[in-house]
């Protein structure tokens, strides 16, 4: 998987190296904006009422 | 082959690497975001009570102040800052209106079905135990003769806690009536009750402490005692 993302990058060894960089950290920022504050509520961490609401 | 084999331990690994970092995002990024949203909402609040836009001028007349009608807090908005010196001297955080769980992010919430802050019945707040700035982390520190005070900018009010940490059940409701049944009061007065949860990482139970009103003077008046060094 990783090899042939490797293998499909343009440039020379510095620029795909680069553009891995970029790609994982756009992939770290997505999940910390969007997939981890979704999951978050359904952990049992936020259960702090009695109610329940 | 080779590739089916590579290709399932690369997932493997994937998915691992995302496990670790969703735990690093509950344990400290969302202590990190909630401590500067919950700052947000003290300075939110400073602001609007210099500029003395405070929602209801109210009488100060100690705890027997005239039971007229203040108005109701905004929902999602906060409304008052909550001092108790037992969870740490520099320990303050902003009392949200609700307990949906996009304000208790932001701060304390107020359960909104139940009274306002000083007024005859039962002010009762829930906070995360843990993740969101571990508000109420040490909460069975707590014991009875604590002072939990709270301003909305106009009064500060002194509230003593009565029975320590009480251990219940989700659905146990009846927790913050008005006159709660296992709080040994027996008749209706001015009280507060804080809730979290219970074991610190899990769900099953809640913890509760009760408190009644102690003192009120008007913030001109300087802090209350309780929170004087």
């Amino acid at each position: 998987m990783y090899g042939w993302i490797w293998r499909h990058l343009p440039g020379n060894v510095w620029v795909r190296a680069l553009i891995s960089l970029v790609l994982v950290l756009a992939v770290v920022y997505v999940l910390f904006q969007y997939v981890f504050p979704w999951a978050e509520p359904l952990l049992p961490f936020n259960d702090v009422t009695v109610d329940n609401q | 082959m080779r590739v089916i084999v590579r290709t399932v331990s690369e997932l493997c690994i994937t998915v691992g690497t995302v496990i670790v970092l969703f735990v690093v995002y509950v344990l400290f990024w969302t202590g990190v975001k909630a401590d500067d949203v919950m700052g947000d909402q003290i300075d939110q609040l400073q602001d609007q009570w210099s500029k003395g836009s405070v929602e209801q001028p109210r009488a100060t007349g100690g705890a027997e102040a005239s039971p007229e009608d203040p108005a109701p807090y905004k929902s999602g908005k906060p409304f008052a800052i909550m001092y108790i010196p037992r969870l740490g001297f520099t320990w303050n955080k902003p009392v949200l209106e609700g307990t949906a769980t996009n304000t208790l992010k932001k701060g304390l919430g107020h359960y909104a079905r139940t009274t306002q802050l000083g007024q005859q019945g039962n002010f009762s707040v829930a906070g995360h135990r843990r993740t969101y700035g571990d508000p109420f982390k040490d909460f069975p520190k707590l014991r009875r003769g604590d002072a939990v005070v709270l301003t909305d900018g106009t009064t500060w009010f002194t509230y003593r806690i009565d029975k320590g940490p009480y251990k219940t059940v989700p659905t146990d409701v009846e927790v913050i009536d008005p006159v709660p049944r296992k709080s040994g009061y027996t008749r209706s007065g001015r009280y507060l009750t804080l809730t979290t949860c219970d074991p610190e990482w899990g769900h099953s139970h809640r913890l509760i402490v009760w408190a009644h009103l102690d003192s009120t003077q008007p913030v001109e008046a300087g802090k209350p005692q309780a929170l004087r060094r």
